[in-house]
């Protein structure tokens, strides 16, 4: 927009210069129907005018103290500023880049050590891991081991107390048939030879 | 109406005569002077608008006009010098190109009068010996004897034909020019000059970049290492 207002106003000012020339020149040409413009009249301008040259003289001086003072100045300045700016922010980037480079080696270092201690936790917890399972698996040996012990036992148990009761029971069965084959009763001497006897038999088979 | 009618006084300051194109000086001064405030007044160090404009004039003058100076010192005092003859000398000449340049009272481009370019060429030659002693001291004065004292007519006379050659050289391109425009004005107005002020164009540019390349290596042979 606001370019755009200045187009304009250059764009009426020339308008206006174009109008104005065109005003002069058929001022100039004083009436003249054909010819708008008269003819070159006049002489060359006289050298030598000591007024013109003092005139121009005060002005060019003028103007290079205006342009100094607005321009030449200014812009020198505004250059050796720009010149520094740039230079300081070139230096800035410069140490950016250093302390990036530096922090990416530091960040690179601390992801190898990081890795690096996940390598050894993961060991531990492997090492931790199997060892527990050995544990275990030693526990379980052990219990499995006392567990068959026991029932080893129990059974030897058993089994011996099954067998005394076998005895007994056959030693009475053949108490009881012995009285029945012989019909009378029979001694305690008998009964305890009987006994022996069988039991020693029967033993033999059952065990 | 051309030149010579306006080679004339337009009022009278006191005692002093003011003549058309002194007027016109006064407004070249204030249109720089104004373009040079508005550029300058709020200078940023990202440019922006009117103080682009400004930097690259400066930039390109000092850059253009400094590198025919071999010393950067030198080149580095005399560049706003070398700036203002440039941006006069060619603000004047195109000055003329305005339509109602030399038909209006008070406008008359400066540069087709021989006393601006007069002036102008006194400047340099002033500046050019000022630049010879401020850099040699009095060891400048050796060089109108150089290489022998035989020649010290020849050098004299050179001193004289170098402000002498371009006080013509400008005003004689201007006024032609001026003079040939005018003529064609009146022959076959308005597109037949047409051509003639594009050509002007030009001409006002290689004109001022001329006088003040010239100007500019005068100083540099007068203040450099060969006296």
């Amino acid at each position: 927009m606001k370019r755009n207002k200045w187009i304009y106003l250059l764009g009426l000012l020339l308008s206006l210069i174009m109008v104005m020339g065109f005003v002069a020149l058929c001022y100039a040409s004083e009436g003249a129907a054909t010819v708008p413009v008269a003819a070159p009249e006049g002489k060359p301008p006289a050298f030598g005018n000591l007024y013109v040259i003092g005139w121009s003289a005060v002005n060019f001086f003028c103007l290079l103290a205006v342009l100094y003072k607005f321009a030449y100045n200014p812009v020198s300045n505004m250059l050796e500023q720009r010149a520094t700016t740039i230079e300081s922010s070139i230096k800035h980037a410069e140490a950016l880049k250093v302390e990036v480079e530096q922090m990416r080696k530091e960040a690179q270092a601390n992801l190898i050590e990081s890795r690096k201690e996940a390598q050894e936790i993961v060991a531990r917890a492997t090492k931790s891991a199997e060892d527990a399972k050995n544990d275990m698996l030693a526990k379980a040996k052990e219990e499995y081991a006392a567990i068959v012990a026991k029932g080893t036992t129990e059974i030897a148990a058993a089994t011996q107390q099954a067998k005394a009761e076998l005895k007994d029971t056959a030693a009475n069965l053949a108490l009881q048939a012995a009285e029945k084959v012989l019909g009378r009763a029979i001694t305690e001497a008998d009964h305890q030879k009987m006994v022996k006897e069988f039991v020693s038999e029967a033993g033999d088979l059952l065990c | 109406m051309i030149f010579g009618m306006w080679d004339s006084v337009l009022f009278h300051l006191g005692p002093i005569p003011v003549d058309h194109l002194v007027v016109t000086q006064w407004a070249l001064v204030l249109v720089l002077g104004l373009f040079a405030f508005m550029g300058s007044r709020n200078m940023q160090v990202i440019p922006r608008g009117m103080q682009n404009g400004l930097e690259m004039i400066v930039e390109f003058t000092y850059n253009f006009f400094g590198q025919v100076m071999d010393e950067e010192h030198i080149a580095k005092k005399y560049a706003p010098l070398l700036s203002t003859f440039f941006l006069f000398i060619i603000c004047s000449n195109y000055s003329g190109l305005i339509p109602g340049a030399a038909h209006i009272q008070g406008f008359q481009p400066p540069t087709s009068n021989w006393n601006v370019t007069a002036t102008l060429a006194l400047i340099t030659a002033l500046t050019v010996h000022y630049a010879g002693f401020s850099e040699h001291g009095a060891h400048y004065l050796g060089h109108f004897i150089s290489p022998n004292p035989a020649f010290l007519p020849l050098n004299l006379l050179e001193e004289i034909a170098h402000p002498l050659s371009l006080t013509v050289r400008l005003f004689g391109n201007i006024f032609g020019e001026e003079m040939i425009v005018a003529y064609l004005l009146f022959l076959a107005p308005f597109f037949v000059p047409t051509a003639l002020m594009g050509l002007a164009v030009m001409l006002g540019a290689i004109q001022a970049i001329v006088f003040t390349l010239l100007s500019a290596s005068y100083i540099a042979a007068s203040s450099g290492g060969g006296h």
